[in-house]
């Protein structure tokens, strides 16, 4: 057996340096321990709280927005789900291969093409742990099955959402019957979002557009809550830690549009425009009481539940495309001349600035000689022949035009602009409604624009009778003839009621405001109120006196001419219906005004009319059809 | 190399006799690390969804430490006086590992630091790190009476020169600076000249720009984050700074085992490898992180210890050795993660996941053992 100390050698060993390097691990170990009571006790909370910050992310709670109801309680915006497919690039397979792979599944599933997916995906410049929408309102199948394959479709999700989808007066999707007075919701675009984030928007937020969806929507919006969540490290929250905000919901309104009216005067003025063979037109029912708009139609419509689910490009642009302009609200963005309806202008202000009596009987023209104008340069009435001798309430019920050439003139230009002014013609009505316009009145400003000192006698005149240099909403003529219904008080014009449930019942009632008093006599608005009950049984509204109303219908038709001449020289022209139905003639108890307006209508009948007299025989369930075939005065009923 | 044969035999330590000399401590304190580790990596595990089938990290941690803690029973039943006739094969080996990882090498955060074998990944500047400390020794012990000449310092240094360039350019910043670590304790505890120690650590010192030139730019870019963690907060600091948040949110005694926030929710990108003293910081608080650094303290001074009464120069090079591995390692992890030192990928012993590293340092710590265990002459 081997020695075992054989070889034992018992080296030199230094203590010193032994000692040198307990020393060493001594300083290193208390220094680090050091540090650690530096970071963990003395400054532990600073950094407990940075790290807390850093983990923590505030996120927004969406408020549900508030719905719309007609005044009969009627929903006609509703939130419905919709299901969004999202895919946060960071989560997403780095190998290409990988990741177009999964692309290609998602866009199979979602029944998209790929391209688009794709093209989504770059167009996103956020961060990589965003989630970026790739197709909204996918089908609720397709959503389904997307998320029950989550874990092979590693970086796409789906989320469910609310969007707004617009219904008619039955309760289903659509988005015609009201699309001007709704308007819709749509995302919120980049450059708004600059502007829009102070006051709680998000980069993904929907916003109103158009109609009682954008004026009112700081109180559809309500206001959005907040939670602090905890995040892991790509950016997942994962649970939340305080509610710092609850959301409060939106607002339910209550418009004042009876959405079965909606449809009568929608239905009405279709097939009036349809048989004179254009698009346009206006059809607007108001209580004169109180301002309150129960319908108002603006042909063409377009379909806005097409907005709430993010409309396609072909789509949008269709729309834009459309020379008869479906995105505008012909009721209150659009003026156009107003013809004889504007005599109701003119009378008010002869007979109050004394120009008139309303006894006085004036001469009439074939052709009315322009005062201080070359002999022959004359201003026709309609009626080439003159209708004699009238007073104000046979001028109005017959329309004669060369009686209101003079009554303009001799009221003058200014005087003639204040009562316009007076009447609401020249400035916003002021209905809660984006992209009302003001019109135009004449005045020496308008003639000096135009490079001249003053307006010329004749253009006056032809003021007097709503041509030339006078230019009306539909809106404001309806409420300029309101006015006069109820007893002379220019009533706000409403759109919405008020405040209501969740079931549509009216909790708070907005209050109807009067603009102004009309600072005009009482019994010249009765002669004026009498001179439209004429209008309707001896004037020239054809057979609508014929209707069994319960009440004495009274109102105004206008023709308007504009534009150039056709060959034969005769103009196109729009027409007008302005009626309002008192208990009796002259009452100021009416509660329905309408109006309606056919653009271009050239044809022999008045559209406006005929479109009116059809609203009032299904609104009233008259057991009559009367209408006349505008283009040969034929009953439609016959054929 | 010098070929002292030893009459010390396997048969001999089984006698019996030399358990007695058995440093009990010394397993205590290398046991607790372990359990320290395995009870860490469950916690950096626990909220990681893990690949069905795959053993769990803390099911592999403990899996290692039997292996290693096998071959610790036994290095240490066999007297160490072995390494002296393996060293040369054992420096051929490394040499031939180390650049073999280099052609085949997987790879894992940008650095090709590991070759994977039958599944396990085998990171060979592991393992390499206890190899060298071993060729080391044997070379010292045999400098005899030369120990004092420069010879000494530039025959170690050219020793270590070459693993340490083949881990710098995998690129393992940290393995290199371990390798110098252990080359410049284990000349100091050998005897070597301080003089010449200090020259040739001076001109190594004033040569770092030039490694630091070396350097790929994400390496220089987290080197320097500890100087000021906000100059990129987003990007190559942003690993710091959480860590930072992570330590300093334990505050006392810490959020528990399991519910550091940081930890749980995946801020700490690499918290169960390089990052795993965050884990311990924030979820044991500084109580917790002050027992750990006390266990090391522990371990080394026993290290040490075993050294000074080392029966020949071999003995007490290996112990020489793994205290500056033990020591080097620590500060150069710890002060990573508390923001003082820079962000280098240095492994916590024991502690910081990976079985290359815990089965190298069991078997190191075996041998250790024999050195403990051979340390007097047996009386019979």
């Amino acid at each position: 057996m081997a020695d075992p100390n054989e070889g034992r050698s018992d080296p030199p060993r230094s203590r010193a340096r032994f000692v040198a390097l307990y020393v060493v691990m001594a300083l290193v170990f208390s220094g680090l321990g050091a540090r650690l009571f530096q970071l963990q006790v003395v400054e532990g909370a600073q950094y407990a709280a940075r790290a807390s910050a850093a983990r923590t992310v505030e996120i927004p709670i969406r408020s549900p927005r508030g719905l719309l109801f007609d005044r009969e309680g009627r929903p006609l915006a509703v939130n419905i789900p919709s299901w969004t497919l999202y895919a946060r690039p960071a989560d997403l397979p780095a190998r290409p291969s990988d990741r177009s792979r999964v692309l290609l599944r998602t866009a199979d599933m979602a029944g998209l093409p790929v391209s688009t997916l794709e093209a989504r995906l770059r167009a996103f410049s956020g961060s990589p742990f965003d989630l970026v929408p790739l197709a909204r309102g996918i089908s609720r199948e397709a959503a389904l099955l997307i998320g029950e394959r989550a874990d092979e479709l590693v970086g796409i999700s789906v989320d469910v959402e609310a969007v707004r989808q617009y219904l008619n007066e039955q309760g289903e999707a659509d988005g015609a019957l009201l699309s001007h007075v709704l308007g819709y919701t749509g995302p919120v675009s980049r450059d708004e979002y600059a502007e829009l984030a102070a006051e709680g928007y998000l980069r993904d937020d929907s916003i109103g557009r158009d109609g009682v969806e954008a004026s009112y929507e700081e109180s559809l919006r309500g206001t959005y809550g907040e939670q602090l969540w905890e995040r892991d490290a790509s950016g997942r929250p994962v649970k939340v830690i305080e509610t710092l905000a609850e959301p409060v919901a939106g607002r339910n309104l209550v418009l004042s549009i009876d959405a079965r009216m909606q449809r009568v005067a929608t239905d009405s003025l279709l097939w009036g425009l349809g048989v004179a063979g254009v698009a346009q037109g206006v059809t607007m029912v108001m209580n004169p009481q109180t301002g309150e708009i129960l319908a108002m139609v603006s042909l063409p419509a377009y379909d806005n539940n097409k907005f709430a689910g993010g409309i396609s490009q072909e789509d949008y642009a269709a729309y834009l495309e459309d020379p008869t302009l479906p995105l505008r609200n012909h009721a209150i963005a659009d003026i156009y001349p107003p013809g004889s309806t504007f005599k109701l202008v003119t009378g008010i202000a002869a007979l109050e600035d004394g120009v008139t009596t309303a006894s006085q009987r004036w001469p009439t023209y074939g052709c009315y000689q322009i005062p201080d104008a070359p002999t022959g340069q004359c201003l026709f009435d309609w009626n080439h022949a003159g209708f004699g001798p009238l007073n104000m309430v046979q001028a109005y019920a017959k329309s004669s035009d060369t009686f209101f050439y003079q009554m303009a003139i001799n009221v003058g230009l200014d005087r003639l602009g204040f009562w316009a002014g007076q009447l609401g013609f020249g400035e916003r009505s002021g209905v809660q409604l984006p992209g009302e316009s003001a019109g135009i009145v004449i005045s020496r400003q308008w003639a000096q624009s135009q490079g001249r000192p003053d307006v010329f006698t004749g253009e006056l005149a032809q003021a007097g009778i709503g041509q030339n240099v006078i230019a009306v909403t539909p809106l404001q003529l309806l409420n300029a003839y309101s006015a006069l219904a109820n007893g002379g008080r220019l009533m706000r014009p409403m759109i919405v009621r008020g405040e209501a449930d969740a079931t549509g019942t009216l909790l708070r009632a907005y209050a109807p405001e009067i603009l102004r008093t009309l600072p005009v006599a009482e019994q010249n608005l009765q002669t004026m109120r009498i001179g439209a009950r004429q209008v309707i049984t001896t004037g020239h509204a054809y057979n609508i006196r014929d209707l069994r109303l319960p009440g004495a219908l009274s109102g105004k038709t206008g023709t308007a001419e504009f534009g150039t001449p056709a060959a034969d020289g005769s103009l196109p022209f729009h027409s007008w219906f302005v009626a309002w139905v008192p208990s009796v003639p002259g009452a100021t108890d009416a509660d329905l005004a309408i109006v309606t307006f056919s653009y271009a209508a050239t044809v022999r009948g008045n559209v406006s009319l005929e479109v009116v007299k059809y609203f009032l025989q299904q609104w009233y369930k008259l057991d009559q059809d009367i209408r006349l075939d505008p283009r040969d005065f034929s009953l439609v009923a016959a054929n | 190399m010098a070929t002292t044969v030893t009459g010390a035999t396997f048969v001999d330590t089984l006698r019996g006799q030399r358990w007695r000399a058995f440093d009990r401590q010394l397993l205590l304190y290398v046991l607790l690390l372990v359990v320290f580790g395995a009870a860490m990596g469950f916690s950096a595990d626990y909220t990681v969804e893990s690949t069905p089938g795959a053993l769990s990290q803390t099911v592999k941690t403990l899996i290692w430490a039997a292996i290693g803690l096998t071959l610790f029973f036994v290095a240490a039943s066999i007297d160490y006086h072995w390494l002296q006739m393996l060293a040369a094969p054992i420096y051929l080996a490394v040499l031939g590992l180390l650049a073999l990882t280099m052609l085949v090498g997987t790879n894992l955060f940008g650095a090709q630091m590991s070759i994977t074998v039958a599944g396990l990944d085998f990171q060979f500047s592991e393992v390499s790190k206890v190899l060298m400390i071993v060729v080391l020794a044997s070379f010292l012990a045999a400098r005899g009476e030369r120990i004092g000449r420069l010879s000494t310092i530039v025959g170690a240094g050219l020793l270590m020169a070459i693993p340490a360039l083949l881990v710098f350019r995998q690129p393992d910043l940290g393995t290199a600076l371990v390798f110098v670590a252990i080359l410049v304790g284990m000349l100091f505890i050998a005897g070597a000249s301080i003089g010449w120690l200090a020259i040739l650590s001076g001109i190594v010192v004033a040569m770092a720009p030039l490694a630091i030139g070396a350097l790929q730019d994400y390496q220089r870019q987290r080197l320097f984050c500890f100087l000021d963690p906000q100059t990129d907060p987003q990007g190559a600091c942003y690993q710091l700074i959480q860590a930072l948040n992570a330590v300093g949110s334990g505050g006392w005694f810490g959020q528990g085992l399991t519910a550091g926030r940081q930890n749980q929710l995946g801020y700490l990108p690499v918290q169960s490898t390089d990052f795993i003293f965050t884990v311990v910081a924030e979820e044991l608080g500084f109580v917790g992180g002050i027992m750990l650094l006390g266990i090391f303290a522990l371990l080394v001074w026993r290290v040490l210890a075993i050294g000074w009464s080392a029966r020949d120069r071999l003995g007490m090079m290996v112990a020489g050795g793994l205290a500056s591995l033990l020591v080097f390692q620590v500060m150069v992890n710890i002060g990573m993660v508390t923001g003082v030192m820079p962000v280098t990928g240095v492994p916590l012993p024991f502690v910081t996941y990976g079985g290359s590293s815990m089965i190298s340092l069991l078997f190191g710590m075996g041998i250790l053992q024999s050195v403990r265990m051979h340390a007097w002459k047996p009386t019979f």
